[in-house]
């Protein structure tokens, strides 16, 4: 059998149009005897390292190419000038480029030309992704040599091909000819397609064959390729599928669909027959078809790649020394500031610690140096001490706080030493890939940050990396739906439902997911009458675009960094930043050997750094910060070292032991703290108690899937509380683990045990530990344990259980850097809630950092007594800013919100007597719906307004905007001081409709006052003087209307409107709980705030709803049997009454295990009073289920996988992650952080 | 619309190209190279799954052009011509269209036939 190679291949990184993973192609290639393979995506290198990996895996030879479209910007008139209004460029075709490779050329040139072309492509400022001829022309040599760097393959979606309908005869010869005059010699040849469509058409042996005689015509090498799209011939419908989401039309509307399903990865067998077939049809003989054969393989054997020769593979790179500013070697140069660093980060040292410190920087520089990292440390401190110098907030995270090194060159915050944290877990020369140091940065200072980054080493060396979005279940869903022209909102009401599977499980979830039950019925139904078989389909399409890339976004935190050849080894494109954006992903940096360094947007960073502007904006000394904020004394009485004389706080310098800070963090009322605010850490500090730092690196830590799962947090608390003596498996481990009670939580222990019981290395021990959970790698690594821990005189029993732990928990642990670096933020933003919460929660309310929506956080300022300052077109302003005010007796606004329910270390609570001064917290203008920026800035720079017609000349706020401001109280300032004036009596709903009978305002300059002309003081003559006719709107329809323009409930809570129905009913409140006697069934009421599936014990889904009632939240857990009761009530529904029992977690926490739930909002659903006494209520009766295996760590792994969720990766919100051809679209307000780690279901507005 | 397809009966030569058919109480051999190619279907309306491992055959469908001579037929006898189908998985087939110079029968049909 003749071997053949596929020179025309896309993969499923060709967004919307590639059906198989790289993976998939190169495996079915090799299994086919091929030895070489080429990927050409379309637009650019998507899955180009992918296919190379895979090559490589399978032994043989990758080819590169791209997939390009050919535009003709007919526009560009000869000699005409450049024309103001040249028409955007068409495409005409579409074209693949192939590099060649060393073989043929100067290695790497072909790769280097490939990049340039690709990003040359999406350079254009208008129009279309692609190249014109002249531009393609001008790419495919390479510049040092002048030779051929590039093949171009004018084939079947050419203008050449696309002249040849209607036999045609000179059409595709005028364009043909005009590509061989553009094109430098040696760079084209025609590609041969037949996909055996109907003579005559796209793609028939017709069209094939007249190529085929082109080619010979004009003396060019014609090749035999198959235009690949899936793998098999069972992927043909899929590609149908993508074809409809792509032009987002139903596919029985679709123009231009494939016209067969023939464009697979044809065997050699099939290849050969197909050429066998064109070339009969052309009326040729077996001279002809070994012809073309032989010049297919010659373009492969040109194209083939070395990837280390051609894209230096695994070499990392790092921007040169000059650009550093290095005038001596990298090396030396890291030496000279660490030592620099020594008595800064450790003054006045000496003795034996100083020589511990000095043994750890020597390892530390020894390994770094024998990988020849020294510039990349550098480096990442450059950009470290760049961001410092702007100014603005950062703190180092990840493994990257196990280094001394990084500790003294101010890299990172954490002191490795005094944490205790190993080295070998960051880097060792058991791994020479580039390590990562991750650095948060205030996310409102993220871009700004990046732009600095690319000024700082130049365009030619960063780039942004981006990442591939992949389809899940309701993507999915809603894709397939469209593409069988499916009612759309029937479809969203269908993907609604769909929680956080694979949609590769749909089928299967449709029997086992109680929130599914009714679309599962529908399915069941269908098939019952027979008809309706669409619903099967969207099923079985559903399950085709599980996981397949759906586009290229900025990754939220990579950003590239290299030397002067950057731009050779990746191409890029823009991003929705205007910054340029590598086409390569996460996965593609360490085969590249790219140097990525993550500076992530933190939320929370940005609302700490704004509550400390607050602070110091209400309080401009240190007297009166330290009294604000209740500081201690200091060593001079006059209050710490950490406020300032000018009143601004030092975060970073708070010592790390403050009692209010814990006390607030023991009464769980941690709403708005970082990664400690989900229901289940809430739960989980309520239980811990913590009373240090490190307690609270231990508590991030156990709040993983790993020790979720594996059971290892009740050990713990039990230990610590001393319910249950500590036990350790073998004295020799108490060192390690007795920072846990005997519990393994940390990376870091499992190499100490590693390393006590086998007597390995602990670089060693990291990589033991890396295989771990890899059921291909695990069993060697528990061979060498057994063997060693034998060797070094350890009992069978011990080795047993010893073996047991690091088999269940080694694979999930959590590096204990990884939680010191998130303990900081946790404990800075505890720290502020509890000494200046008014100012933190404005913080919050300001950048919106949490897993929740904003309008809990205004519940809980409300609930901690912290005014909520109305909207004012006189005191609001773009931001939500704090205000001191006078206190009013019982809080702001009609629901009572002193302290209760235990709300401790808040400074407010207990000092707000009538009258006293307290601080509130203004609503900002920045969120009245449809309010625009520039109007905004208007408001904000006239203020104050004396009048409403002072108001509507100077900021010029459209109508309806200036109808919602009266809607919402904002006007209410200006009428009260009318009506002190005159004494009229009318109402805010008088005042809406006065607003809303004024005539629009005229447009046009004329109109504007002109310059020191003073409109006529008529506001107290328009506003005192509205006639009161109109009842006043009610507190709920004024909630409402707040929900309606605000997204907040800003005056009450939107739970006090049913204040009567609950009392009926006899609902408890979230205050009362705590109260109530463990196992007490109760009913609750409130509004969703969170919906969360959290890995739990035993692997039944288990599903967390919180609501709030306006005292607090209320944590409920739905197991199985009420989540079955519940059915599609679990993740719709916005307002709940749930039936449950008291669940005590701890001295000051309490949760409810639901046992059924009803929708408030349909409230001829709900039950009656006296419900609990129902004798015929469903009980619990939940037990464990007998003999159910335990599912085995390797299962959960993929479990969670599969369901996404793994939150290793961390929980703080990357700020920004947006799709780069979603911008300007419409999102979600409270989707905007990226994957955010749990999500929550935000309820939509109901504006109209 | 047109007359329903009619089943017919082909031998395959050892390249799975037709040779022989049984059709209408006759005998055919193929007298000229057949034509081959593959016809779109819209299978979203036609079909009720499309489960991944289901999907070969789904988008489009093997047609064959074949001229036939009546066996034992006179040698002067004009071709008769017939787009054939063939069905997969089964590789059964059906006659879909008979080119006659007067009238032209075009038949689509239920998949699996």
């Amino acid at each position: 059998m003749p071997k053949f190679v596929h020179l025309h291949a896309a993969s499923a990184y060709s967004a919307h149009y590639g059906v198989s993973w790289p993976d998939d192609l190169v495996q079915a290639a090799a299994a086919d005897g091929a030895d070489a393979l080429a990927a050409t995506d379309r637009d650019g290198l998507y899955g180009a390292i992918k296919h190379v990996q895979a090559c490589m895996a399978a032994g043989i030879d990758p080819i590169l190419g791209v997939d390009l479209a050919i535009l003709d910007d007919a526009g560009q008139g000869s000699g005409a000038g450049p024309s103001r209004s040249r028409p955007a460029p068409v495409e005409t075709g579409r074209v693949v480029v192939l590099a060649h490779g060393g073989r043929a050329l100067r290695a790497g040139a072909g790769y280097a030309a490939l990049c340039r072309l690709v990003s040359a492509a999406h350079a254009r400022q208008q129009g279309p992704v692609g190249l014109t001829l002249a531009e393609l022309a001008g790419g495919v040599l390479d510049p040092e040599t002048g030779e051929p760097a590039l093949t171009v393959l004018v084939g079947p979606f050419s203008d050449v091909a696309g002249a040849m309908g209607g036999r045609r005869y000179l059409a595709p010869r005028t364009r043909f000819a005009a590509w061989l005059h553009a094109m430098p010699a040696g760079t084209l040849a025609v590609e041969v397609v037949s996909h055996f469509s109907e003579p005559g058409g796209p793609l028939s042996t017709t069209r094939a064959v007249r190529m085929l005689k082109l080619a010979e015509e004009f003396g060019v090498p014609a090749v035999l390729a198959n235009a690949v799209r899936y793998c098999t011939a069972d992927d043909a419908p899929t590609a149908d599928v993508l074809d409809a989401a792509r032009a987002i039309t139903p596919l029985g509307r679709l123009p231009g669909l494939q016209p067969t399903g023939q464009g697979w990865l044809k065997s050699g067998a099939d290849m050969h027959r197909a050429g066998r077939e064109i070339v009969g049809q052309g009326g040729y003989g077996t001279a002809e078809l070994e012809q073309l054969w032989a010049n297919t393989l010659k373009v492969a054997d040109k194209c083939r790649l070395d990837p280390a020769a051609d894209l230096g593979w695994k070499r990392p790179v790092t921007p040169e020394a000059a650009v550093l500013g290095l005038s001596q070697a990298p090396a030396r140069e890291l030496w000279q500031r660490a030592e620099a660093g020594l008595s800064l980060r450790f003054p006045g040292i000496g003795g034996g610690r100083l020589a511990a410190v000095r043994d750890r920087l020597t390892m530390e520089m020894d390994t770094i140096n024998d990988l020849g990292f020294a510039s990349y440390f550098l480096t990442v401190a450059e950009v470290s001490e760049m961001i410092r110098g702007m100014g603005v907030r950062r703190a180092a995270r990840g493994s990257g706080a196990s280094s001394l090194v990084n500790y003294l060159l101010g890299i990172s915050a954490v002191d490795p030493i005094a944490n205790d944290l190993l080295f070998e877990r960051f880097l060792s020369r058991d791994r020479s890939t580039l390590p990562d140091i991750d650095l948060d940065v205030e996310s409102a200072e993220r871009h700004n940050v990046y732009h600095r980054i690319f000024e700082r080493f130049g365009p030619r060396r960063v780039t942004l990396m981006s990442m591939q979005n992949g389809y899940r279940a309701r993507g999915a869903v809603r894709d397939a739906g469209l593409a069988l022209g499916m009612d759309p909102e029937d479809v969203d009401g269908i993907a609604k439902q769909l929680w956080r599977f694979s949609a590769r499980s749909f089928r299967e979830a449709l029997v086992e997911k109680p929130e599914l039950r009714d679309f599962a019925a529908r399915v069941e139904q269908a098939h019952e009458l027979g008809g309706g078989t669409q619903l099967d389909l969207l099923v079985d399409l559903t399950e085709r675009l599980d996981r397949l890339p759906r586009h290229i976004s900025m990754h939220p935190c990579g950003v590239i960094l290299g030397d002067a050849t950057l731009l050779d080894r990746t191409p890029v494109q823009p991003s929705g930043l205007g910054l340029p954006m590598s086409q390569f992903d996460k996965h593609d940096m360490d085969p590249m050997g790219m140097l990525k360094l993550d500076v992530l947007g933190v939320r929370m960073q940005s609302a700490m750094a704004y509550a400390v502007r607050e602070v110091v904006r209400l309080h401009p000394s240190k007297a009166e910060v330290v009294a604000a904020g209740r500081h201690p004394a200091g060593p001079d009485g006059r209050g710490p070292d950490y406020v300032g004389e000018d009143g601004r706080i030092d975060l970073d310098a708070v010592p790390l032991d403050d009692e209010p800070t814990f006390e607030l963090i023991r009464s769980t009322h941690t709403l708005g703290c970082f990664q400690i605010e989900s229901p289940g850490q809430r739960e989980l500090v309520g239980k811990m108690a913590p009373r240090e730092f490190n307690d609270l690196i231990i508590d991030i830590s156990l709040f993983r899937p790993g020790p979720m799962k594996s059971n290892m947090v009740k050990p713990y608390l039990e230990n610590r509380h001393g319910f249950a003596p500590e036990h350790y498996a073998h004295p020799d481990l108490k060192p390690a683990l007795a920072e846990t009670h005997g519990v393994t939580v940390f990376h870091e222990q499992v190499l100490r045990t590693f390393h006590v019981m086998t007597g390995c290395s602990l670089s060693h021990a990291d990589e033991h530990r890396r295989r771990l959970g890899n059921p291909e790698q695990e069993p060697a690594v528990e061979a060498f344990f057994r063997t060693s821990a034998r060797a070094k005189g350890y009992g069978p029993e011990t080795i047993e259980e010893v073996w047991e732990t690091l088999k269940a928990f080694g694979s999930f642990g959590f590096c204990k850097a990884h939680g010191a670096a998130f303990a900081m933020p946790t404990y800075q933003s505890a720290w502020l809630k509890a000494h200046h919460p008014a100012e933190f929660l404005a913080g919050l309310w300001e950048h919106d950092p949490g897993m929740y929506p904003r309008r809990l956080l205004v519940a809980e300022a409300r609930r901690m007594g912290i005014p909520i300052l109305p909207l004012d077109v006189n005191a609001s302003t773009g931001s939500y800013r704090a205000e001191r005010t006078r206190a009013v007796p019982g809080g702001s606004g009609g629901n009572s919100g002193g302290a209760t329910g235990g709300a401790t270390g808040c400074a407010t609570a207990g000092r707000e007597a009538a009258g006293e001064e307290v601080t509130g917290i203004r609503l900002s203008l920045a969120d009245v719906y449809g309010l625009s920026g520039t109007e905004l800035k208007r408001i904000v720079a006239g203020q104050p307004y004396d009048s409403l017609a002072d108001l509507r000349s100077r900021a010029r706020v459209s109508r309806p905007v200036l109808k919602r401001l009266a809607q919402l109280g904002a006007l209410d300032s200006l009428q009260r001081s009318a009506q002190q004036a005159t004494g009229n009596t009318a109402n805010r709903a008088d005042l809406v409709a006065h607003v809303n009978s004024l005539p629009a305002p005229k447009s046009g300059r004329h109109n504007e006052p002109m310059e020191g002309q003073l409109h006529l003081p008529l506001g107290e003559l328009e506003l005192g003087t509205l006639p009161a006719r109109l009842p006043a709107p009610t507190q709920a329809e004024t909630v409402r209307t707040e929900l309606d323009l605000l997204a907040l409930d800003a005056s009450a809570h939107l739970m006090d409107s049913y204040a009567p129905l609950l009392a009926e009913l006899g609902v408890t409140t979230s205050d009362r709980l705590l109260g109530l006697r463990n196992n007490s069934e109760v009913l609750v009421a409130g509004v969703r705030v969170a919906t969360q599936t959290p890995p739990m014990r035993g692997g039944r889904r288990v599903v967390f709803i919180s609501i709030d009632d306006g005292t607090g939240c209320v944590d409920a857990t739905f197991f199985h049997e009420a989540q079955d009761r519940s059915g599609p009530l679990l993740f719709g529904t916005r307002m709940l009454l749930i039936r449950g029992l008291t669940r005590r977690t701890g001295p000051r926490g309490i949760s409810l295990q639901a046992l059924e739930a009803w929708d408030l909002g349909r409230p001829e659903t709900l039950p009656g009073p006296g419900c609990l006494q129902d004798p015929r209520r469903p009980q619990d009766s939940r037990h464990p289920a007998p003999g159910k295996p335990e599912p085995t760590v390797a299962g959960l792994a993929r479990l969670m996988e599969s369901e996404g969720l793994d939150h290793r990766t961390g929980q703080a919100a990357p700020e920004g992650a947006c799709p780069a051809g979603l911008v300007g679209a419409a999102r979600n307000r409270y989707d905007q952080g990226g994957p955010q780690q749990p999500p929550y279901v935000a309820w939509t507005r109901g504006h109209t | 619309m047109g007359t329903f397809s009619e089943g017919i009966e082909v031998v395959e030569t050892a390249a799975g190209l037709p040779l022989h058919l049984a059709w209408r109480g006759g005998r055919y051999t193929l007298a000229a190279e057949p034509l081959r190619w593959y016809r779109r279907r819209n299978w979203w309306d036609e079909e009720t799954r499309a489960a991944p491992g289901t999907g070969a055959g789904l988008v489009d469908r093997e047609i064959w052009r074949v001229q036939v001579r009546r066996d034992g037929g006179s040698r002067n006898a004009p071709l008769l011509t017939l787009d054939l189908v063939r069905y997969l998985p089964s590789g059964r087939w059906r006659v879909i269209k008979i080119h006659d110079a007067l009238t032209e029968t075009v038949e689509e049909l239920e998949p699996g036939a």
